[in-house]
């Protein structure tokens, strides 16, 4: 877990338990936020709630920003960090897919879980949901395997594609987020308010 | 009335957030960037070091040379004065005082060939070794036994006692021929009555002086 276990300051077998301790963490904020409600996850398609909206884009700019902040002191070498394989075209229409599901259900996967425990039904029938779609991909999976495996680029950032330089292109982003989050206001005020 | 302060209340608390964002996000860019160590982490040398891999032993070179395998690069870490008395066939003499001097990167700092470092012993150039491994160049061998097992292998190899098993005797002839290439001259090869051996320098440039093919000496 961040600088603390590769500088050897704490044991690795702290790993899981911090692990359990940051989820059990991550599942009261997303409670005590409003998360496991489907009216306020929805919000962001109709324009009356942008939670979603200022949640992505403060955990992106934070984590990106703590990041090099502390790969500049030494504690973390982003060479070293883990970097997730980039399939194209499997990620455009996979994230189509579930842009469909988060606004006709109102949940992301994770915060079906959420609200599945503090016992919603509409949670319920949308994990239900959730294992028919993987039951479907299983039986279609030798039709879709070459979309699946395609187009493969590696493990590429987008600092590492276009060659910018990281710190401007961190500094714009939150740029970009404020102002992200100065229309969001805007608009919210505009959008006739709905009972949740 | 509350309502409104409140409202007011927090469009100050956003903005003071936006405000310490954009000065986090400000500083990232502004802070001077600095090079941090260069080259491989210590941990990677220290097993690196520990590691025998990097030792090409006399026999390969003399493969190399005489199959005039031109993907290796002899490196001569020894002073002028010795390269100038005796060295292996096309090696560079890059002092060991200068083996980080720009000039000598051209040589060594290059993925396209592998670099043999060797001395007189294995030690200095086993402290190039170390040096340029830590920079985190690539390729790098090291000449295990360095010129004077050169001497003691190749141009005067140890001839086998009979108790020795068959490989001795087949590496025996390979190293013999090897020093025939090298400009060795064996009296009984060439037909000279003369009690001792000729052992002539060998020359910088590759001359097939006495090129033979590897056949066993003995048993004809």
């Amino acid at each position: 877990m961040g600088p603390l276990i590769p500088n050897h300051l704490i044991p690795l077998e702290w790993n899981n338990i911090i692990a359990i301790i940051i989820g059990i963490a991550f599942g009261f904020v997303l409670e005590a936020s409003g998360f496991s409600s489907s009216r306020k996850l929805a919000g962001v398609f109709y324009g009356y709630d942008f939670a979603v909206l200022k949640v992505f884009f403060t955990a992106a700019v934070v984590s990106v920003i703590g990041i090099y902040y502390m790969d500049y002191l030494g504690y973390l070498d982003i060479t070293q960090l883990y970097v997730h394989p980039t399939y194209l075209w499997a990620a455009i229409i996979g994230g189509a897919i579930m842009g469909v599901g988060f606004v006709a259900g109102g949940f992301c996967p994770g915060t079906s879980l959420c609200a599945v425990a503090i016992g919603k039904l509409d949670a319920w029938i949308y994990v239900f949901g959730i294992l028919i779609g993987i039951f479907i991909f299983s039986e279609l999976y030798n039709f879709i395997e070459p979309l699946f495996n395609g187009d493969f680029l590696g493990n590429i950032t987008l600092i590492d594609t276009f060659n910018w330089n990281p710190y401007w292109f961190i500094f714009i982003f939150s740029i970009i987020a404020i102002i992200a989050f100065a229309v969001a206001d805007f608009v919210q005020k505009k959008v006739k308010k709905v009972f949740y | 009335m509350i309502k409104k302060q409140t409202a007011k209340v927090l469009a100050l608390r956003y903005k003071f957030l936006a405000f310490i964002l954009f000065i986090l996000a400000g500083g990232l860019v502004l802070l001077p960037k600095y090079q941090k160590n260069e080259g491989i982490k210590p941990e990677q040398l220290l097993s690196n070091v520990i590691s025998s891999e990097r030792y090409i032993s006399t026999d390969q070179i003399a493969h190399k040379i005489i199959n005039q395998d031109r993907s290796a690069i002899l490196i001569d870490v020894r002073d002028e004065n010795s390269f100038n008395k005796y060295t292996l066939p096309n090696a560079i003499n890059i002092p060991l005082k200068k083996i980080l001097d720009e000039e000598a990167s051209v040589y060594v700092n290059q993925n396209q060939y592998d670099v043999v470092f060797f001395s007189n012993d294995n030690f200095y150039s086993d402290q190039a070794w170390v040096l340029c491994n830590r920079l985190g160049y690539k390729n790098l061998h090291v000449l295990k036994g360095g010129i004077n097992r050169w001497f003691n292998t190749i141009i005067n190899p140890p001839k086998p006692t009979e108790d020795m098993p068959e490989e001795a005797f087949n590496l025996y002839a390979t190293r013999k021929a090897s020093s025939m290439y090298f400009g060795v001259v064996y009296p009984d090869q060439v037909g000279i009555k003369t009690s001792e051996l000729v052992k002539k320098t060998a020359p910088k440039q590759i001359i097939t002086v006495q090129k033979k093919k590897k056949a066993p000496e003995g048993g004809c």
